[in-house]
């Protein structure tokens, strides 16, 4: 099992970002109002730590730099947000929140595996 | 040269001479390549030159910082082609039909200048060619004398003008701004590379108009609102004006905003936030139609907004701090969705 607690449902008030670090991996929780997020802690632009740049609203999440956005309940991409947003899979229980992290996350800011990638031109 | 571009969105291919930018370049040609100040400090015009080599302006400029050059990046704003070069470009990238709003490059002459207050300068050019251009747009300009580009909103926009005015403040290091306060410039060339930026105003949107300007960042905010005041924009929408500058000093364009005010019946708000001094009252004392507020201009606009950003668009412009803090509440408390939020950050 890699079901890891992260938090306490109550740590993350609505519509704030919190970072946590659970077994060396970072990550960050986003409480939208209708539940919760466990997400990488950079935006996937230009590698913004979302955990200062990243705004909540109306179920948005909103990284402030550039404004790239994603709708976080459907995880769509909104505007003109380019890459999606990944997450790990979170539940509740007794309060706290679990992530599931059997690997961590991380966006390839163009280094030589994104490069290399088959689908570096499909993700539009 | 040829410069092939790819992207996420497909392959392009473009000339670029010896003595060009990578991404002016692109963006002539009608290219939606990504760029933000198009001046080498935000670091968005990011590319990757796999094949064939660049010249680069400016290397130590600050965009830099997040690149990974031993593995060829560059900033396209700053890189001049030495060869033929295939360049990845992380972005979706599309091509722009031709039209007249697509930026080229032109020459201009020193026209008019003309000192605003102890630090800021109205100053207007004259063009080679005519341009067409956006209420909230921007050029990229560089004197022969000069080392390097810098940008500035225009304070005008219209369609084949053959003018553009501009005000800037003067920066401690800032070479183009000491260039301009210092010798006597007038008559001079300089070269001028645009329109640029997407920070612009669409009356067909039917919004309301929130402007956060810092210094001199008004500029294009005066083109919004002069556009949206000779349509009559104002008669169904409302608009609001918050500028930062640091004491009643140093406050300019302020009969033009005054004016505007004045003619919109109560349906545009024209407030000066004062950084550095107390208002000594609620309205400007010589100029009625403009309201004084205290601190930053950002969180002025937060304190006189609240409650009250229905159907709107905002526009930001100023230095990137200010800027910074504008944006999030204009997504955390007016929350604004981020289509409908424009800026521009001046460095």
């Amino acid at each position: 099992m890699t079901w890891k607690r992260v938090c306490k449902v109550t740590d993350v008030p609505e519509n704030t970002l919190k970072k946590f670090t659970v077994d060396d991996v970072t990550l960050v929780i986003a409480n939208y109002g209708g539940g919760f997020r466990a997400i990488p802690p950079l935006c996937p632009h230009m590698e913004e730590p979302l955990e200062e740049s990243g705004v909540i609203a109306n179920c948005a999440l909103t990284c402030t730099k550039h404004l790239w956005s994603w709708d976080l309940n459907s995880l769509d991409m909104l505007g003109e947000t380019e890459r999606p947003l990944r997450c790990y899979e979170v539940k509740l229980e007794n309060g706290d929140i679990l992530a599931f992290i059997d690997k961590e996350h991380v966006y390839e800011f163009e280094d030589e595996d994104d490069l290399a990638d088959d689908d570096f031109f499909s993700k539009a | 040269m040829k410069i092939t571009v790819e992207t996420n969105s497909g392959v392009f291919d473009f000339e670029c001479g010896a003595t060009d930018k990578l991404l002016y370049a692109g963006l002539t040609r009608g290219l939606t390549l990504p760029y933000e100040c198009a001046t080498g400090t935000c670091g968005t015009c990011r590319g990757r030159i796999m094949q064939g080599s660049a010249h680069i302006d400016w290397d130590q400029a600050p965009g830099f910082a997040e690149l990974k050059r031993d593995k060829g990046d560059v900033l396209m704003c700053q890189a001049r082609p030495s060869s033929n070069c295939v360049v990845r470009v992380p972005a979706r990238v599309v091509a722009r039909p031709e039209c007249d709003t697509l930026p080229q490059h032109r020459t201009a002459y020193i026209d008019v200048l003309r000192k605003l207050t102890r630090d800021v300068i109205h100053f207007e050019l004259a063009l080679s060619h005519p341009m067409s251009f956006e209420a909230g747009q921007f050029v990229v300009l560089e004197a022969p004398e000069v080392k390097g580009a810098r940008a500035y909103s225009m304070v005008n926009f219209g369609r084949e003008v053959d003018r553009l005015v501009f005000v800037i403040k003067q920066k401690t290091g800032g070479a183009f701004s000491d260039w301009l306060f210092r010798n006597d410039v007038a008559g001079r060339t300089v070269n001028v590379f645009g329109p640029l930026g997407r920070a612009t105003f669409h009356p067909e949107e039917g919004k309301n108009i929130l402007c956060i300007a810092g210094g001199s960042g008004i500029a294009g905010m005066l083109s919004i609102i002069e556009r949206a005041a000779r349509e009559g924009y104002f008669r169904d929408h409302t608009g609001h004006v918050f500028f930062g500058v640091r004491t009643l000093e140093d406050g300019f364009y302020l009969s033009e905003l005054c004016d505007y005010a004045a003619q919109a019946e109560g349906r545009l708000e024209v407030t000066l936030a004062l950084s550095h001094e107390q208002a000594p009252a609620a309205v400007h004392p010589k100029f009625p139609h403009i309201r004084l507020m205290d601190g930053l201009v950002a969180d002025a606009a937060q304190q006189a907004m609240s409650g009250r950003y229905d159907n709107m668009v905002g526009f930001v412009a100023g230095p990137p701090i200010m800027v910074d803090g504008a944006l999030r509440i204009l997504i955390r408390e007016a929350r604004l969705p981020p289509q409908f939020v424009r800026y521009d950050k001046f460095t």
